[in-house]
């Protein structure tokens, strides 16, 4: 009988730890996330993410950019040579192989009146990567040169870093 | 008496439970309260509304037009001040900029439709790095015939020119500025601001 009880009261306290654990979980999380970072006057954000892939074979990791409400960006290939296109640029990173760096198609942007119909990033693009990453934490680091207009006006080329975190498992 | 002990952990356990949740929900408040102060600071300060207030750093209606000397495609120099007694449109533009070579067409237009009030228009081409041949080539594709100067960034300053393209100042006969526009106008409004400076055509 006192086995029993005893049992009882074990059970109901393991419950009790239980729950008070997941409570404990819950509010060390991070519940609601701060904006990754300011476009500040660049207007294209890069949203930095740690990658993990199987190391020592090929690997596509996704780069997440932004471009500002209101404004876009060249894409890779613009239609006119004057405009700059948008291009990332990739330092030598020890034992990572940038094996190819594919860039999304453009979207039409008419500038307004009879103008021209430019090719362009607007919102979210992505640029996707393949990669083979040694074993173990390796840092590819590089930037993303572009150049932003709204409808009535441009900014000049700019170049934002772009550091991506990568662990090889 | 054990079952009393058992009742006692039970009051305890819930407690410590609405504990845990008044605190977790507190924690949640806090954190939505400095996210939506955050986000609203960004949206003020990266709206693109503040453009024009960025685009022009000084403000020159009224006052005279800042003098230039500046190497036109040519070579050749060239004043403001040989323009004395005129109406000048001065035009700041750059080849990457889509929304400059949009107006271009306009102004080669308007120098034409305003030539017998002498209105004279001045392609400023302020970029860093650019190649002669890229602003040849831009200029061909506008096919703007006025003069297309090259400016500095001192120039550019003098006009309260930011990063932000095309601006463009209107020059009365006087010399003083009437009109600083940042960004591409319609072709109305243009024609409007080189009616005041020229007159009707």
């Amino acid at each position: 009988m006192r086995g029993s009880g005893f049992w009882v009261l074990g059970s109901r306290l393991r419950l009790l730890a239980l729950l008070m654990a997941c409570g404990g979980v819950a509010s060390a999380q991070s519940i609601v996330g701060l904006p990754a970072a300011s476009t500040g006057k660049g207007h294209v954000t890069f949203a930095a993410e740690v990658v993990e892939v199987p190391a020592g074979k090929a690997a596509v990791v996704e780069l997440r950019f932004r471009v500002e409400e209101g404004f876009h960006v060249n894409s890779h290939t613009p239609k006119d040579e004057l405009l700059i296109p948008t291009v990332l640029k990739l330092e030598d990173a020890a034992g990572v192989k940038v094996v190819g760096v594919e860039y999304p198609k453009g979207s039409a942007f008419k500038l307004p009146g009879d103008g021209e119909t430019l090719d362009v990033y607007q919102g979210e693009f992505r640029v996707r990567l393949q990669l083979v990453v040694p074993k173990g934490q390796s840092t590819l680091k590089g930037g993303l040169r572009y150049q932003a207009c709204d409808s009535a006006a441009c900014f000049p080329p700019r170049t934002l870093k772009v550091d991506v975190p990568i662990t090889g498992k | 008496m054990r079952r009393i002990a058992v009742a006692a952990v039970m009051v305890v356990a819930v407690c410590l439970l609405f504990w845990a949740g008044w605190h977790n929900l507190r924690s949640r408040r806090v954190a939505m309260q400095q996210a939506q102060q955050a986000q609203v600071t960004m949206q003020k300060d990266n709206a693109p509304d503040a453009m024009p207030d960025m685009a022009i750093t000084t403000n020159l209606v009224g006052k005279a037009a800042p003098g230039f000397t500046l190497v036109d495609l040519s070579g050749k120099k060239v004043s403001l001040a040989d323009f004395k007694g005129k109406p000048v449109v001065v035009n700041f533009w750059a080849t990457y900029c889509g929304p400059c070579q949009e107006e271009m067409p306009w102004f080669e237009e308007f120098t034409k439709k305003y030539a017998a009030q002498n209105l004279v228009v001045l392609g400023l081409n302020l970029e860093d790095g650019v190649t002669k041949d890229v602003v040849q080539k831009a200029v061909r594709k506008t096919g703007a015939t006025y003069p297309i100067l090259f400016a500095d960034d001192k120039v550019g300053a003098s006009y309260g020119v930011g990063d932000y393209l095309p601006v463009t100042v209107y020059v009365g006969k006087d010399g003083s500025v009437t009109e600083q526009t940042p960004g591409a106008p319609s072709k109305d409004e243009m024609e409007a601001h080189i009616r005041k400076i020229a007159g009707g055509a």
